[in-house]
């Protein structure tokens, strides 16, 4: 199986290397970030990247990219604006099930926001109202729940803000740098943001954060994400819907594979 | 082999112990139906007393003159510290209840209150991180010689009642598709009804009726998808197949309408009657339609779950106000009409009378006047005019919804009281701003959320105990408190109405005209219903105490200032000020001499 993967990644990246013929009607053409790992790249070093080919496989299409920035002015919305809405390509691979711009096919899989701590420390974390982060200094990314989560607790002074989602040169692992170089002590971040670099730091302790309703205000910190094609395009959106139900197991090992981690696994019956 | 020689020995183990248990509990009880036993006023058999859900005793001993002489009998720790939300029940002469998570089930000898058995399940630890609202639990259910119970992680199991050794063990969540239970089971002939909570994680509501004998499923009814899922056939008055058209895509997979309030019954007609939860995504704008069948009151058989009727209060819930709370089936006189009727006090801040029979709306009305997210029910067509101004949608921080997310009233039960006509009922008097967010996605950060600032409504209390006068809905006394009235009412035929409060207050009134006769402050908040029963020759009143659920969280959060900003007291020190966690039984009678 892992040989079976490997050689189909080698064959998609020749493919995407002789990708700028014209488009036909056999084309899988996804949009990508061309720098945006663990996501996805133009070497096709992401676990994007492995998904789209393994979906490409699948469906017996070639796989075609068409690369733009995410984080650039306007963020994701612009690159939908400029991508997908423009025809230029027609599937994301990974993208929240519930989004409302976009066609999103049914879920593939379901994470969650994470607590990243070095394991030695002992700390006792398990949501957001655990006491031990009343004292710590505490990472997130900026404009996520993990930010809001922090603020409607006021422990947000104790806050840290990274901002790999806006920063072209940054990198959700930064926040690991920092929490190995003792800046913070703990990261509240996306665990597929932070999983494919946390495959080789066996010393962080990871804790789901749980959805809560403690202070008042629903935060959901667990979602279900899926892939989408454009809004209207209900053929793609079906298209990619089948190859989920025939082949979720297979889409599964290889965010397994990527450090990706599921939380409430049996997602099955979504 | 082996493994099939214990299964048999184990199933010829069951079928003594089950045969003991007769034995035992003698043939009478044996011979008497549920029905029969809850008509006898000294025991408490069913979580609400009665079918009819009225929580209304027809006990006296207790009267508006001698209450004030009420004082404690006798106290037991539940061993458990979250929040108590249920109610004992007392079954010859024997106490049964539960505590919240770990789900500590007691059976307690009423005449030496020695712990005749004590059953606590072993659960799967993800239920606790995917509880929506605290850690709590709404008691115990009985029939057939055996004390039903459902633990946190959806455990459901028949303890046998003499011995508390399990006769069966079945399951109707599993935690890591987000789903819990909190429920109290109801017992309707062969069959126990358990619902499901976790509408904050998409889980799609359903109630499920086990054997009462065997434990296996024996039908399974979903709130939303096609009308096979939601057993619904021919005959049914409404929309086919509604539970899908009227979502988006596929989102009625992720629909909600979860079912973790109260179940009632009524014989005659064979109907089972309960109220679904809000649907799936917080966030309105992106499920657009009435999302069927949510927020709806349903009539069931008992024996196949078909629906015999629906009725939707809250089409496209924009507000979370889940439609779970308590049926109460009571005859009366409507419009000058008398109907068999149900009665039901809404989160929206709605009292609904329907015909039971057919669920037709003969009156709707507010029962908090500082409502104001609808100006009033259609009678005819049976929606609410809902008012723009006071509806969330994405992006925009609506102000000043009345009521706020937890309701004009929450699950906490009321009583029919039939000597003076009057429904009391517990509410919550707190208002709202409610910003939505959509589904976001931050390049690799998904994102979504409302923001939700309570605060109390107008005259700047949280809570009050009303009398509902159902002949032409009106209120006919109001007694106000300083927090949300979170515990259910208990209303006795001595003309006295008892229910507790979130600051550990355990109170008396007058049923008539509301005039508090007695107090006494317990160890700690109560959001838990007070029953009644008798014991050699004696009426006592028994309560739990332990505060927590949503309603200790609200409290937490209307205590905070609004701009509590860095340094700001920890809202939860403020609720300390008030009352501190942890689960006491207290049971109170009249003086006893010797």
């Amino acid at each position: 199986m892992h040989r079976c993967l490997t050689l189909m990644l080698a064959a998609t990246i020749a493919i995407v290397a002789a990708s700028q013929a014209p488009a036909r009607a056999s084309d899988l053409r996804v949009c990508a970030d061309p720098n945006y790992l663990p996501f996805s790249n133009r070497a096709g070093q992401g676990f994007e990247n492995q998904l789209a080919a393994y979906v490409a496989h699948a469906l017996g299409e070639r796989l075609v990219y068409y690369w733009d920035d995410t984080r650039g002015p306007g963020g994701f919305d612009e690159f939908v604006q400029n991508t997908l809405n423009k025809k230029l390509c027609d599937v994301l691979i990974d993208v929240p099930y519930a989004s409302d711009k976009i066609a999103p096919s049914s879920p593939y899989y379901i994470s969650s926001y994470v607590f990243v701590f070095p394991k030695r420390k002992h700390y006792d974390i398990e949501s957001m109202d655990s006491p031990d982060l009343r004292n710590l200094r505490i990472g997130f990314e900026a404009d996520t729940p993990g930010e809001n989560g922090l603020k409607m607790r006021t422990l947000i002074i104790h806050g840290v803000p990274f901002d790999s989602a806006d920063d072209d040169n940054g990198s959700p692992a930064d926040m690991l740098g920092a929490i190995t170089k003792g800046r913070i002590d703990v990261g509240v971040t996306w665990e597929p943001a932070v999983g494919p670099f946390l495959r080789s730091m066996p010393q962080m302790e990871v804790v789901g954060v749980p959805n809560s309703r403690s202070q008042g205000s629903p935060e959901q910190y667990v979602f279900p994400m899926a892939m989408a094609a454009r809004l209207g395009d209900t053929a793609t959106q079906r298209k990619l819907s089948n190859v989920i139900a025939a082949h979720k197991a297979d889409l599964v090992q290889i965010l397994a594979r990527n450090g990706v981690k599921l939380y409430m696994p049996n997602a099955s019956a979504l | 082999m082996k493994r099939w020689s214990i299964v048999i020995i184990l199933a010829f183990v069951a079928l003594l112990a089950g045969l003991a248990g007769m034995l035992k509990n003698g043939n009478a009880q044996a011979r008497v139906s549920l029905l029969d036993m809850s008509k006898d006023a000294n025991q408490w058999v069913i979580p609400a007393l009665d079918y009819s859900a009225t929580r209304n005793s027809s006990l006296k001993e207790i009267t508006t003159d001698n209450v004030k002489n009420v004082s404690v009998a006798w106290t037991m720790s539940t061993g458990a510290t979250r929040g108590h939300e249920g109610q004992p029940l007392v079954v010859g002469d024997t106490m049964y209840y539960e505590s919240a998570f770990p789900n500590h089930v007691f059976a307690v000898n009423l005449d030496d209150y020695s712990t005749k058995w004590e059953f606590t399940p072993k659960e799967d630890p993800f239920a606790v991180s995917v509880a929506c609202c605290d850690l709590v639990n709404r008691g115990v259910a009985f029939g057939d010689g055996k004390i039903i119970v459902d633990a946190l992680d959806g455990g459901i199991y028949a303890l046998d009642a003499g011995s508390g050794k399990v006769v069966w063990h079945s399951k109707n969540a599993d935690p890591e598709m987000g789903q819990t239970v909190t429920s109290a089971p109801l017992v309707v002939k062969d069959k126990v009804l358990v619902g499901v909570s976790g509408g904050e994680f998409g889980v799609r509501g359903y109630l499920t009726a086990f054997n009462l004998s065997s434990g296996k499923q024996v039908w399974r009814a979903y709130s939303e998808g096609p009308d096979s899922d939601v057993l619904i056939g021919a005959g049914f008055p409404g929309p086919k197949n509604a539970g899908r058209s009227t979502w988006r895509g596929d989102q009625w997979r992720v629909g909600g309408g979860t079912t973790w309030g109260w179940y009632s019954y009524d014989p005659g007609l064979n109907l089972i009657y309960y109220g679904t939860g809000n649907p799936g995504t917080w966030n309105p704008s992106q499920r657009p339609g009435d999302n069927k069948w949510s927020m709806t009151v349903f009539a069931r058989n008992p024996d196949t779950g078909q629906a015999k009727w629906a009725y939707q209060m809250t089409p496209h819930d924009s507000w979370d106000f889940d439609g779970v709370n308590e049926m109460i089936l009571a005859d009366l006189k409507v419009n000058g009409q008398q109907v068999p009727a149900l009665v039901h006090f809404d989160r929206n801040g709605f009292a609904y009378e329907l015909d039971r029979r057919n669920g037709k709306l003969l009156l709707a009305k507010k029962f908090d006047p500082s409502v104001n997210w609808a100006t009033e029910i259609n009678t005819s067509t049976g929606r609410p005019n809902v008012v723009f101004a006071k509806t969330p949608r994405e992006g925009v921080n609506v102000m000043g919804i009345c009521p706020a997310a937890m309701g004009s009233k929450d699950q906490q039960p009321a009583s029919y009281d039939p000597a003076t006509g009057y429904f009391i009922v517990p509410t919550n008097h707190n208002c709202m701003d409610y910003k939505a967010f959509s589904v976001k996605y931050k390049s690799g950060f998904p994102y979504v959320g409302a923001t939700v600032k309570m605060y109390p409504g107008p005259g700047g209390n949280r809570g009050a105990v009303i009398a509902w006068d159902p002949t032409d809905g009106h209120i006919a006394w109001s007694d106000p408190e300083r927090f949300p009235a979170w515990g259910g009412v208990l209303t006795t035929a001595g003309g006295v109405a008892f229910y507790g409060t979130l600051d550990g207050w355990f109170k008396a009134v007058d049923t008539k005209t509301g005039t508090q006769l007695w107090k006494f402050h317990t160890p700690s908040g109560i959001i838990a219903n007070p029953i009644t029963y008798m014991h050699n020759g004696h009426q006592y009143v028994a309560i739990l105490s332990g505060v927590g659920g949503w309603a200790a969280i609200g409290l937490a959060a209307n205590l905070a200032e609004p701009t509590a900003g860095l340094g700001a007291v920890n809202a939860a020190q403020d609720l300390s000020r008030y009352t501190q966690l942890g689960g006491d039984l207290l049971v109170f009678s009249l003086p006893q001499s010797s």
